[in-house]
């Protein structure tokens, strides 16, 4: 076995992702020039989003909380990035109705984000005074001890509305379906394919996949977020020619491309 | 110095971007030693987390709040556990390993095996015929229930190649759609923070 260090400066094998990358890059320069000359940019309204501000005021009429979720992620995973940009504007508006925000965290570094996250939105709603410190808390790094604490949070405490957006693996139906078990209204938004149909099953809303990404630029309305979605947009659809052009070219009986393609 | 946290984000999310293109040695080195640097704060994190832990159920137990019991419990197991751990280390033979094996993992296995039951409820509400695609679903899920037991078999040859089918097609297609989609999302998430237009991780708009 060769165990001389390696001296290479670039891996050819990842060219096709280089590539990728500057178009994506391409992509997204151009919509934030659309984005800022254009009124705006549209986005196909997502109805799990447009429910959170009535969830939240059903939770402020009946006095009760509003549970945020943000998954069992760390920071190395994009779907907690993801919660973690939500859980803002979700507490800016806890913040104007007056309602009270519980937000149980699996990881310490996560609760820390979500808890700076949360002080900003009180401030920016002239309401820092409401804000209840220990309302973000850390709760355990191990999976099935968080969901006995979340759970058991649901069945006393009785949130009017429960929110689930982040990474979400085995423990996702625990949630959902003790949530549902109370009452509550349920909006979730998760990136693992393997717990979409849960959610699905036991929410009244779910964002599904890359939704959760959209979610934040759709909550947020300015320029530069609506410009990512159009970028992805673009790709997406560069995607599916590319896809469509590997699958022609190897029923011709060249799958040069197909395998040019592929990452290593 | 108010962009001073915007500036390392792109530093670091570039630099590591840049990585993932060199295999040179150095290049991988400075990689473990930047992965390194993310464990060292996560361990500041977790001191942190402890203390917020700690606070939470102090409050609760000194209010007697709701379930306080319970806060005095996860007081007394974290003080223990803590002291055990510091004390003799973690590793298979000690206290804390004895608890991990005999209370944590029992613990842990009991509530992971609720499961099925949150599975049968779950699947009772969602295979409830109320429309043509909940219908579909119904009959889909008795065609993959039926064709991935034996009876299936007996009952009819051609039910097991039937699910195979489902999973390898329809379903397939589906979920690699999906991950498709995550993909690009994902890339673009990455793109928002590492540029500067995602602000809100730093508690800003």
């Amino acid at each position: 076995m060769d165990s001389s260090p390696d001296l290479r400066w670039f891996n050819l094998d990842r060219l096709n992702l280089l590539i990728g990358l500057f178009l994506f890059l391409s992509f997204l320069a151009i919509n934030r020039v659309r984005a800022r000359n254009l009124d705006s940019i549209y986005i196909r309204p997502l109805p799990g989003l447009k429910a959170l501000d009535e969830a939240i005021g059903r939770a402020t009429e009946m006095g009760r909380p509003i549970l945020y979720v943000p998954g069992i992620g760390d920071m190395s995973e994009v779907g907690t990035l993801a919660a973690i940009t939500i859980s803002g504007p979700v507490a800016r508006r806890t913040a104007e109705l007056g309602c009270e925000l519980r937000v149980p965290c699996y990881d310490p570094v996560v609760a820390a984000l979500i808890d700076g996250v949360a002080r900003q939105a009180y401030s920016e709603a002239n309401r820092s005074d409401s804000y209840i410190a220990g309302s973000v808390y850390y709760v355990s790094a191990t999976q099935f001890a968080y969901v006995a604490s979340v759970t058991g949070t649901m069945l006393r405490d009785r949130p009017a509305a429960n929110i689930y957006m982040g990474a979400f693996y085995a423990e996702s139906l625990f949630l959902a379906e003790t949530g549902n078990q109370t009452g509550a209204v349920q909006i979730a938004g998760c990136d693992q394919v393997t717990q979409l149909p849960f959610f699905v099953c036991s929410c009244d809303y779910t964002l599904l996949g890359e939704e959760l990404y959209a979610a934040s630029a759709y909550l947020g309305r300015e320029p530069d977020q609506l410009a990512t979605i159009a970028a992805q947009d673009w790709a997406k659809a560069l995607a599916v020619v590319v896809v469509l052009l590997g699958i022609l070219f190897a029923l011709l009986g060249r799958p040069e491309l197909g395998k040019w393609l592929q990452t290593s | 110095m108010r962009n001073g946290p915007l500036f390392v984000t792109f530093l670091t999310g570039a630099t590591l971007i840049a990585i993932f293109f060199i295999p040179h040695h150095r290049a991988q080195e400075t990689q473990s030693v930047i992965l390194e640097w993310a464990d060292v704060v996560y361990t500041f994190a977790l001191i942190l987390g402890s203390f917020s832990l700690w606070i939470a159920n102090q409050t609760k137990v000194a209010r007697r709040g709701e379930g306080w019991g319970y806060s005095l419990v996860t007081l007394v197991s974290l003080t223990l556990v803590t002291v055990l751990g510091v004390v003799q280390g973690v590793s298979a033979g000690t206290a804390v390993g004895w608890i991990y094996n005999a209370i944590n993992a029992p613990l842990a296995s009991t509530m992971f095996s609720l499961l099925a039951f949150f599975i049968a409820s779950a699947a009772f509400r969602a295979f409830r015929a109320r429309n043509v695609e909940a219908s579909l679903l119904l009959v889909t899920a008795i065609v993959m229930m039926i064709g991935r037991v034996s009876i299936g078999e007996f009952l009819w040859e051609g039910f097991p190649p039937l699910t195979e089918w489902l999973l390898d097609v329809p379903n397939l297609a589906a979920k690699r759609a999906v991950a498709i989609g995550v993909g690009l999302g994902a890339i673009s998430t990455a793109l928002k923070i590492i540029v500067g237009i995602d602000r809100s991780y730093l508690g800003r708009s």
